[in-house]
């Protein structure tokens, strides 16, 4: 069925409120804007394919069209990442860092690195904040169509991870705890991590928990609890390296700032992961 | 298996826009990790004319960075040589990207158009 045009307009709008609630921070945030031009084009590029491929994955096992085909997701995730481009572009215009005598790398670099953040935004904006009678329908085709989709719960998860843990990703102070920080208090941050997951996932009874995590025995809530946390470090490091922690070559370092940015992560893992379906 | 996919005018011409911007950035950031080359920062320095105003005097200076990498924490010094006295004057950028440029100001008590000035980059730093 082809929606009339000031449905897809109602669409849209809710998406880019989305996407601007999810990347506000990352919006004002000063180191952001220098990772931008700092980081390589091959960088940048990794970051849009990577991002892209997140959206193709969150847009086919939540998206808001549960009756998609692939060509249907693809040209969903198109429109969130352009979106997201020109968003982040008019914020960045707006709030005076991208001037239009500023050189086209400074600007693309800005651009591109607020714009993917926003663009996750939006694709969750898009399939989550609609009307009530909408969402709890899609939810509940969602959960008749796929009770515990493995693959599916761990993209999610990671969507999830990157929005949560790119507020604090860029900031200095991860790099600055990491580097100040005792061992044993890091093993302390690793522990509260895999406590805090396991709580979200199986015990607080936190919305959604109970259909979208499988329940049986001990060994399922160690093995749910050790994945979500895995997924949360992968994706720390990813940003991590992104924008750039990882080129100085102190081992000890690069894992301190993995476990600390990793708490973060793996809030958006659990928690994060069951709202935005 | 392929379903046709039914979508309004609205829609597609966010899709056509989105999918124009999208081959845009990608394409140029192809095209500049293509022609960008690793030479470290070079940065250029030159005085603009001095301006008058109330009290002292203010000479505009462009700062362009020509290497392939971004400098962080660029310090710059300004000497002013007039009648035997020396006045010095710095001011720091924090980030000036590859390629890129930025204009600041340097403030003298004397006036500069009676004397000379000197420029010099005194460091930076790898972001």
């Amino acid at each position: 069925m082809t929606s009339s045009v000031s449905n897809s307009l109602r669409e849209y709008a809710r998406g880019l409120a989305g996407g601007l609630m999810f990347s506000l921070p990352l919006l004002y945030t000063m180191e952001v804007w220098w990772a931008g031009f700092v980081a390589e084009p091959m960088r940048l590029l990794v970051y849009i394919v990577t991002v892209f491929l997140l959206l193709l994955g969150y847009n086919h096992y939540a998206g808001l069209h549960h009756d998609h085909c692939w060509s249907e997701v693809v040209i969903d995730s198109v429109e969130e990442m352009g979106l997201g481009l020109l968003l982040a572009a008019v914020m960045l215009f707006l709030l005076g860092q991208i001037e239009l005598d500023h050189n086209a790398y400074e600007i693309v670099g800005k651009v591109t690195i607020e714009a993917m953040t926003v663009a996750i935004g939006i694709s969750v904006g898009t399939s989550q904040l609609g009307s009530s009678e909408e969402g709890s329908k899609a939810a509940a085709e969602a959960s008749a169509k796929s009770e515990v989709n493995f693959t599916g719960q761990a993209v999610i998860a990671m969507c999830g991870a990157v929005l949560f843990a790119a507020n604090v990703a860029p900031t200095e102070e991860i790099i600055m705890i990491a580097t100040e920080s005792h061992i044993a208090k890091l093993v302390g941050i690793a522990l509260l991590s895999l406590a805090l997951t396991a709580m979200i996932l199986y015990y607080i009874e936190f919305t959604g928990s109970r259909r979208l995590t499988r329940r049986d025995g001990v060994l399922s809530v160690i093995v749910g609890t050790v994945i979500s946390y895995a997924v949360a470090l992968v994706v720390s490091a990813a940003m991590l390296w992104f924008l750039g922690r990882f080129d100085e070559p102190a081992l000890l370092t690069c894992v301190s700032q993995i476990v600390i940015l990793g708490l973060a992560a793996t809030l958006g893992a659990s928690a994060g992961r069951l709202l935005l379906q | 298996m392929n379903k046709k996919i039914h979508k309004n005018w609205l829609e597609w011409t966010v899709f056509g826009v989105s999918a124009v911007l999208i081959a845009t950035v990608i394409g140029f950031l192809v095209f500049e990790s293509a022609t960008i080359g690793d030479a470290l920062p070079d940065i250029q320095l030159h005085t603009g004319t001095p301006e008058a105003r109330t009290g002292y005097f203010a000479v505009p200076l462009e700062v362009t960075n020509k290497g392939d990498q971004t400098a962080e924490g660029v310090h710059i010094e300004v000497v002013l040589r007039s009648g035997g006295k020396e006045e010095r004057a710095d001011l720091e950028i924090a980030f000036l990207p590859r390629r890129g440029a930025r204009e600041a100001w340097v403030t003298f008590k004397a006036d500069p158009r009676q004397g000379t000035l000197e420029t010099r980059v005194l460091g930076y730093e790898k972001p």
